[in-house]
């Protein structure tokens, strides 16, 4: 049938086939000193350069591989009520996303649901502000659905694919504003990331790492938890890093984005792959962190929390208007 | 763009209190057919702002809604009535124009079916 799309945080409607028309619109706490006060609408330059452009650039790609079923976001939207109006916030695969400021009414949906968005959000003010979004836009009583990047991958390999953000590297690329990032390691590994995150590509796993000259070069002696999650040396969870993303090259000629994100080093090619690196910005969960950023609202309740699939995930119930 | 998106839509430019309805400027208007479904429009309108659903109706060139919200019981049977509401509320779209922020008269704009509601920097 037809599909509303409305071009923001990336509400998308649309009216499914069958006899239930559901509309799916397809977005107190003491700061670190170390962060700036700028305000929290307003999109610091790591979500920028490290989601929004890249995003930019790969959507139709990533588009493309978004193949996998969520069992537990299909559970939690068969169980409303036919002819429920839910929100989704953040689904136009990463273009236009703002999930802190929705242009929709308070109190208007059934339920909202915000699936893999919120670790992409660089400061805990922004990533609890987009809770208080989806609250604010369901009705009193409804239900609220976050899924979001776990620390503890299923996968333990991956995060070693992936690159640590150190304190020093943000301030450097990103300026005032930047995430408040805890522990203090002081190395950057630029590692050769062979899967991507659906595990497309099949490509045996192959942790080579290679360090660029842009990088600090640092012994690797970064002492690990006890599940394997990247510690810094004061102890703290690493929990901010950069995703690769390979977009082909055939598909970064069709999105034209590409080149210019080559010349000012936004992206890299890797010839060996036949693609273009993106790096995504993650601020990856802890467990127990969802209910830690919502424990200060006066207006919504936990109802639910799981992890799945190396995500952490939270059900929330509205309890205010408003 | 529906009129159903649009009863959900608010301008959230900062300061903003009352940014809802959007004026709605008109340059294309398509009529696309769906399946009604009664149950569904019985769930949908007590959401429904009706003032600013019928006045959005009316600029879009469809007079045959009242003005004042009827009474929920014509949901039960009242078929002439569901036909009515059913066509303004999902099968009337806005392909090209724009929705006015009622506050400040931004404009944001709508291409192929589709509002931009991206704010600008300042806008935050």
């Amino acid at each position: 049938m037809k599909e509303i799309k409305v071009k923001d945080a990336s509400p998308m409607c649309t009216l499914a086939p069958d006899t239930e028309p559901r509309i799916q619109p397809s977005s107190s706490v003491s700061e670190d000193r170390k962060c700036s006060s700028i305000s929290v609408k307003s999109t610091p330059e790591i979500e920028k350069k490290y989601v929004h452009h890249v995003y930019d650039a790969i959507a139709p790609h990533f588009s493309s591989t978004r193949f996998a079923k969520w069992p537990k976001v299909a559970a939690f939207l068969e169980s409303l009520p036919t002819g429920s109006l839910i929100l989704d916030a953040g689904c136009g695969n990463g273009k236009y996303l703002d999930a802190v400021n929705l242009p929709y009414r308070t109190n208007f949906g059934d339920a909202a649901i915000s699936i893999a968005v919120l670790h992409h959000l660089s400061t805990e003010n922004r990533r609890k502000k987009a809770i208080e979004e989806l609250v604010r836009v369901v009705k009193k009583g409804g239900l609220v659905l976050i899924t979001v990047w776990a620390v503890e991958q299923e996968d333990k390999s991956l995060l070693t694919k992936w690159t640590p953000l150190t304190e020093r590297y943000l301030e450097e690329w990103i300026g005032p504003g930047s995430p408040c990032v805890r522990g203090s390691s002081s190395f950057t590994l630029e590692s050769i990331p062979e899967t991507e995150e659906n595990g497309l590509g099949g490509h045996p796993k192959d942790s080579r790492v290679s360090l660029t000259e842009n990088m600090q070069q640092s012994s690797c002696s970064t002492p690990q938890n006890e599940d394997d999650s990247m510690v810094s040396r004061d102890g703290k969870s690493q929990q901010e890093y950069f995703v690769p993303w390979h977009l082909p090259y055939h598909r970064a000629e069709v999105s034209g984005a590409s080149a210019g994100a080559l010349a000012n080093g936004l992206a890299k090619k890797d010839d060996k792959k036949g693609a273009v690196v993106y790096n995504r910005y993650y601020h990856v969960f802890g467990e127990g962190e969802l209910e830690r950023l919502v424990s200060g609202m006066d207006n919504a309740v936990i109802v639910d929390k799981f992890y799945d699939k190396s995500n952490w995930c939270i059900i929330l119930e509205k309890t205010l208007e408003g | 763009m529906r009129l159903l998106t649009h009863n959900m839509l608010s301008s959230n430019i900062k300061g903003v209190t009352k940014g809802f309805p959007l004026k709605i400027e008109v340059e294309k208007v398509v009529e696309k057919q769906v399946e009604i479904n009664h149950d569904f429009l019985r769930n949908i309108f007590p959401k429904i702002d009706w003032k600013a659903f019928s006045d959005a109706a009316r600029t879009m060139g469809y007079v045959e809604l009242p003005e004042q919200a009827p009474d929920p019981s014509v949901l039960e049977s009242d078929l002439d009535f569901l036909t009515k509401f059913h066509h303004a509320l999902l099968e009337l779209h806005l392909e090209e124009g724009a929705l006015v922020c009622p506050e400040t008269g931004r404009k944001f704009p709508v291409n192929k079916g589709i509002p931009n509601m991206l704010l600008h920097e300042d806008e935050v």
